[in-house]
């Protein structure tokens, strides 16, 4: 009986270890341990044995039992692991394949330029103002001290709807007004659509974009401008970049200044995008003329500022690398999706 | 203003290169815009003489030469038939370049050997204005005198090397509109002390007359005319100017006319005064009267144009009419003539802003008015004219008339400024001594006296103590500035809401799939008619830059076509664009009552391709969503006729309507000639504004398990699913958590003009699972309702 028990054994273990999937190895344990299954048919039996045999054969039985099903489970698990291979292998999918398309749109170019710069401001604390683009020539010319017949209103072929009321040729008339309306410390910064009757060309357009700032407080001075400027050079151009200072005439700053900075393309060599000058030309800059202050009802006595500003459309076209304006405002979307 | 760098040695020691004095001009406020350098591109050109001439004996038009050309002789061929044995000529040599990148080399020329060429002056990049005596179309002649030069480089010889250099002079410096006033920054820029050449025109003191050789003078308009002087040259002797003259001249980009006008456009150029002469004999009743023109008045200048004249406008005139509008250009009846012997000049200072207002209207922008509209200084006149008549005896082209008349109604008044070291150091954040500052006002002519710091009187523009900062920082070194950061009350700064949900919505469009543009804020006029569009109170623009553009835009929906319109001309495929920019609007008639005209943000959105209404619509809907607008309405819009009228929508808040939808007329489109439709949304994010929620509150995730029915009717065709959802939610608003569109279905079982509308409607309340009787009971009334309602019959 006891070598029966153990035939059994070997020839249960040996099926197990041959079963190819699952369902073979689900066979084997039915044929053994299930409820007709040759084992359980021993332990049936076992009536017939006499009271030495039973309980050795009982518990022979047992320990082979425990045998076939732990060698069950282990099969089982390498079945398992191999059929899962298989699956894998069968899913394998060309990873070539174009994908299902999510078309994204884009931000203009101009946009992401004002944004840059927007940033940059108001982590140094400045607010955004805005204003009219249609302007009373008052606060476009007259408060920033370029009144009527003066020579620097020609420097500016200004559209007129009337006689006092204009396009505005520039954001510095948001200045104006927000002068008008707060009161020191005033920091902002105003970035805006401003038009000139210039022909459209590569590098003109009568519609462009301008961003201004202003600080008024009591002890603002021109190195302060300069290091302000400084910063918002080195974090929109990049760490390396130097300003220039170059003395200049606006009608509203006194002192006035034009700021260059070093060539972000060639970092100052001399290169196509500065002409070999090593300098691009970024922004008019200076301390707000004490007659603008008092035109906009800021004691000159006590209070200083500075201003700024510059064309975003010239920013974007050295930093993109854009030759020609028009591109910025025809709007065609293979141009648009490039940023 | 182009100088000759030659002309600016007069005032002041260059011992810098040319390069580095632009640059620190520049740097002190004259901007350098360019240099230019004559007379390096002839080499290998000398002076030679021609010993002997023969016949070519292959050509009847060629000659054969033999030249002197110092170091030996050559054989030259030349075409040209002005040359004659012994004349002195330049030579351009075997192996020499001419202007123009001409390179000449030994050939034959007709089997006779030629060394090398002839120049003309249009050769050698000379012209006719510099060298009058010469012939334009034949070999330069030089005087016989040069033979000592015989064999030595033609341009030392002619002194032809020259740099020029350009600056862009700021409006505010007129002075620096003569070359005494660039001699005087370049002095100051190099540290050298400024030659002044004219002290002696300074301190010259002239008996100031009533009259002069019958002449009178009278400034009937003194708030215009500031000054006038006028001097008297006689036996005048018109010819050309000499070469020296000439040279400086056309250097400084004026033309050589004669001795006389050159001497006027080189007292401009030199001290920046204009000047005009006029022959005495032209001046009816020799009585000169500066005076504002008559109305309908005319005249006919230099240039032979005849102008229109009005009473702003300031001529001089003599009894009968006027000779010269004021500062602009003088008439043809009073020119220079080659007879003319006594000459009066014109040394007066007008009202810059009239001569500039005139100038303008006359469409005449000149030399003399460029320099008068920004303001120049009367000191300035009365040693320009007694310059003219300096010139005049130097030059030898006639005799000075003894006296002046000088009329000055209002002496130009100094200006004294208080000079405060401590203020300006505090203004420009510098440390600089109030010795130092001293020096440099001194260096520019700027008197300090005591505390007071007075400006020079061709310095008009400065003012007050920030323009005496300015000029000590310019001086000091603008580049020596620190760069600090402001020591101040620190500020919040930051973006307001409206700048936070533009921001919000650009990004959620890009995400969408569209692309931002930028279009202008004007437009055509007939644009409007191409968009179906009115507009009642259009804002015109006077001068638009051109027709193209000649009104503010009332609507985006024009700038957007056209953006779509050039899209789907390059054949872009499911093109989505958007904009965010202003409409204006006159609707109150504003600009006709002094105000300025309503401006309105717009976010247009607009697309083609593989998209509908439907797509629209959610996009319009997402909008609305970002912006935290709740409560709207959707209704039909039937009257816009830029939108195809069955398909076009407002969603309204109230009576305020916040967003215009649908698709574009195939009219419109057809106007715009795309060949797709195209749905287009413009959304008033102004109002938009206005009406999104700024509070955003949490709702509990639901407890109790959600109840789904299905429900599908049968409708009249005519029958909106908007109806339907009214009446199914109109009782049940409470538990109704969600109605769901699920199919429309049309069928001949169906009968004609019905369709089947499927819902999936889901019901719970918040605080019990429902009851299949509350169920049924809500499921009955919707039925009952639409059976009553909308005539509407279950679908089994």
């Amino acid at each position: 009986m006891k070598e029966e028990v153990l035939k059994m054994k070997e020839k249960a273990i040996q099926e197990i270890q041959n079963a190819e999937d699952l369902n073979s190895l689900e066979n084997c344990r039915v044929n053994y341990l299930g409820k007709k299954g040759e084992l359980t048919a021993v332990l049936r039996g076992m009536g017939s044995l006499s009271a030495e045999e039973r309980p050795v054969i009982g518990a022979l039985v047992n320990e082979v039992r425990d045998e076939i099903e732990k060698e069950i489970g282990v099969t089982k698990q390498n079945l398992k692991k191999k059929e899962l291979e298989k699956t894998l292998k069968q899913e394998k999918i060309d990873i070539t394949m174009p994908s299902k398309k999510q078309e994204l749109g884009s931000i203009h170019p101009i946009t992401q330029i004002i944004d840059e710069i927007k940033e940059i401001f108001i982590g140094m604390g400045y607010e955004i103002a805005d204003g009219p683009e249609i302007e009373y020539a008052e606060y476009n010319f007259d408060k920033l001290n370029a009144p009527k017949n003066h020579p620097s209103r020609d420097l500016q072929d200004t559209m007129y709807i009337t006689d006092e009321i204009l396009l505005r040729s520039q954001t510095s008339p948001v200045q104006a007004r927000v002068m008008e309306t707060q009161k020191p410390p005033i920091k902002i910064i105003c970035p805006g659509t401003v038009y000139r009757s210039d022909s459209i060309d590569s590098t003109h357009s009568p519609v462009f974009h301008q961003i201004e700032g202003l600080v008024i407080d009591t002890h603002v001075t021109m190195a302060d401008l300069k290091g302000t400027l400084e910063v918002f050079a080195k974090k929109c151009l990049g760490e390396k970049t130097q300003v220039r200072f170059r003395p200049h005439h606006f009608p509203f700053t006194e002192p006035s200044a034009e700021a260059d900075v070093s060539c972000f393309v060639c970092g100052g060599k001399g290169c196509r995008v500065c002409k070999g000058e090593g300098w691009i030309e970024l922004l008019g800059c200076g301390m707000v003329h004490p007659k603008v202050l008092q035109n906009c009802g800021i004691d000159p006595k006590e209070y200083t500022g500075f201003a700024f500003g510059c064309g975003v459309e010239r920013i974007a076209m050295a930093k993109y690398g854009i030759d020609d304006m028009r591109l910025l405002f025809e709007n065609d979307v293979r141009f648009l999706k490039q940023f | 203003m182009k100088v000759d760098i030659e002309w600016l040695k007069d005032y002041s020691e260059i011992d810098v290169s040319s390069k580095e004095l632009a640059d620190r001009l520049t740097m002190t406020g004259s901007k350098v815009e360019g240099i230019e350098t004559k007379g390096n591109d002839i080499k290998n050109v000398v002076v030679g003489k021609i010993l002997d001439i023969k016949k070519h004996p292959d050509a009847d038009k060629l000659i054969v030469t033999q030249v002197d050309i110092g170091a030996g002789k050559v054989q030259i061929v030349t075409g040209a038939d002005n040359v004659k044995v012994g004349d002195i000529i330049p030579i351009a040599k075997d192996g020499s370049e001419l202007p123009g990148g001409v390179k000449i080399k030994k050939g034959l020329l007709r089997g006779e050997e030629s060394c090398g060429m002839m120049c003309s002056i249009g050769e050698l990049g000379l012209t006719l204005n510099e060298y009058p005596d010469q012939i334009e179309h034949g070999i330069m002649i030089l005087p016989s005198s040069y033979e000592k030069f015989l064999g030595m480089d033609i341009v030392e010889v002619l002194n032809l090397k020259k740099e020029i250099i350009e600056f862009e002079i700021t409006p505010n410096r007129p002075d620096c509109l003569s070359v005494e006033g660039l001699g005087r920054e370049t002095a100051v820029s190099l540290g050298k002390e400024f030659k002044n050449l004219h002290k002696n025109l300074d301190e010259l003191k002239l008996e100031n007359k009533k009259e002069i050789e019958g002449l009178k003078v009278e400034i009937k308009a003194p708030d215009l005319c500031y000054r006038y002087v006028a001097r008297v040259v006689k036996n005048v002797k018109i010819g050309p100017s000499p070469e020296w003259m000439r040279k400086r001249l056309n250097a400084c980009g004026m033309r050589a006319i004669n001795n006389i006008v050159d001497i006027t456009n080189y007292v401009m150029l030199e001290m920046g005064q204009p000047m005009h002469a006029f022959d005495i004999n032209s001046v009816e009743g020799k009585h000169i009267i500066v005076r504002r023109a008559d109305k309908n008045e005319e005249i006919t200048t230099l240039d032979e144009q005849k102008r229109k004249l009005n009473e702003e406008m300031l001529v001089i005139a003599d009894e009968k009419k006027p000779v010269a509008i004021a500062g602009v250009m003088g008439g043809l009846n009073s020119e220079i003539e080659n007879d003319t012997e006594m000459v009066v000049f014109e040394s007066a200072v007008f009202n810059g802003g009239s001569v500039r207002l005139t100038a303008k209207e006359v469409g005449l922008r000149t030399e003399a008015s460029s320099r008068y509209e920004k303001g120049l200084s009367p000191e300035n006149a009365l040693r320009a004219a007694n310059r003219a008549v300096e010139l005049v005896k130097f030059i030898g082209a006639g005799e000075e008339v003894e006296g002046v008349i000088d009329v000055y109604p209002t002496k130009q008044k100094e200006n004294k400024i208080e000079m405060n070291p401590d203020r300006m150091n505090a203004l420009l954040g510098t440390d600089i001594s109030r010795e130092e500052m001293s020096n440099i006002f001194e260096s520019l002519g700027i008197r300090v006296e005591d505390n007071m710091a007075i400006p020079p009187y061709f310095r008009q523009d400065i003012e007050g103590e920030a323009d005496l900062a300015e000029e000590v920082l310019r001086i000091y070194g603008y580049d020596k500035l620190k760069s600090t950061l402001i020591h101040a009350e620190s500020t919040a700064g930051g973006k307001n809401r409206a700048q936070k949900m533009e921001d919000n919505l650009k990004n959620l469009l890009k995400d969408k799939g569209f692309s931002e543009i930028y279009t202008y804020g004007f437009m055509n006029e007939k644009d409007l008619e191409k968009c179906n569009l009115k507009e009642e109170n259009k804002i015109k623009i006077l001068n638009p830059v051109s027709e193209e553009f000649n009104i503010m835009r009332p609507s985006t929906i024009p700038s957007m076509l056209n953006a779509i319109s050039f899209n789907a001309a390059q054949k872009n495929e499911n093109v989505r664009l958007f904009d965010i920019s202003r409409i204006y609007h006159n609707d109150q008639n504003q600009i006709q009552e002094g105000n300025l005209p309503s401006e309105e943000n717009m976010l247009t959105i607009a697309m083609y391709g593989n998209c509908d209404f439907y797509d629209l619509k959610g996009y319009v809907e997402n909008v609305l969503k970002e912006c935290n607008v709740k409560r709207y309405e959707i209704r039909k819009e039937e009257n816009k006729l830029s939108y195809h009228p069955g398909r076009a929508a407002n969603i309204c808040v109230g009576k305020d309507t916040i967003v215009t939808f649908g698709e574009i007329h195939p009219i419109v489109q057809e106007n715009y000639g795309i060949g797709e439709k195209v749905y287009l949304a413009e959304i008033h994010i102004d109002k938009i504004l206005k009406y999104a929620s700024k509070e955003k509150k949490y709702t509990p995730i639901p407890k109790y398990p959600a109840v789904e029915r299905d429900i599908a009717i049968i409708v009249d065709e005519a029958v909106e699913v908007g109806e339907i959802e009214r009446v199914i939610s109109k009782k049940c608003r409470k538990v109704l958590e969600d109605l769901k569109l699920f199919d429309v279905y049309r069928s001949e079982k169906l009968g004609e003009n019905k369709k089947s509308v499927a819902y999936a409607i889901k019901f719970r309340a918040e605080d019990r699972t429902l009851t299949e009787d509350e169920i049924n009971t809500y499921m009955n009334t919707i039925i009952n309702d639409l059976e009553k309602e909308l005539k509407a019959s279950l679908r089994t």
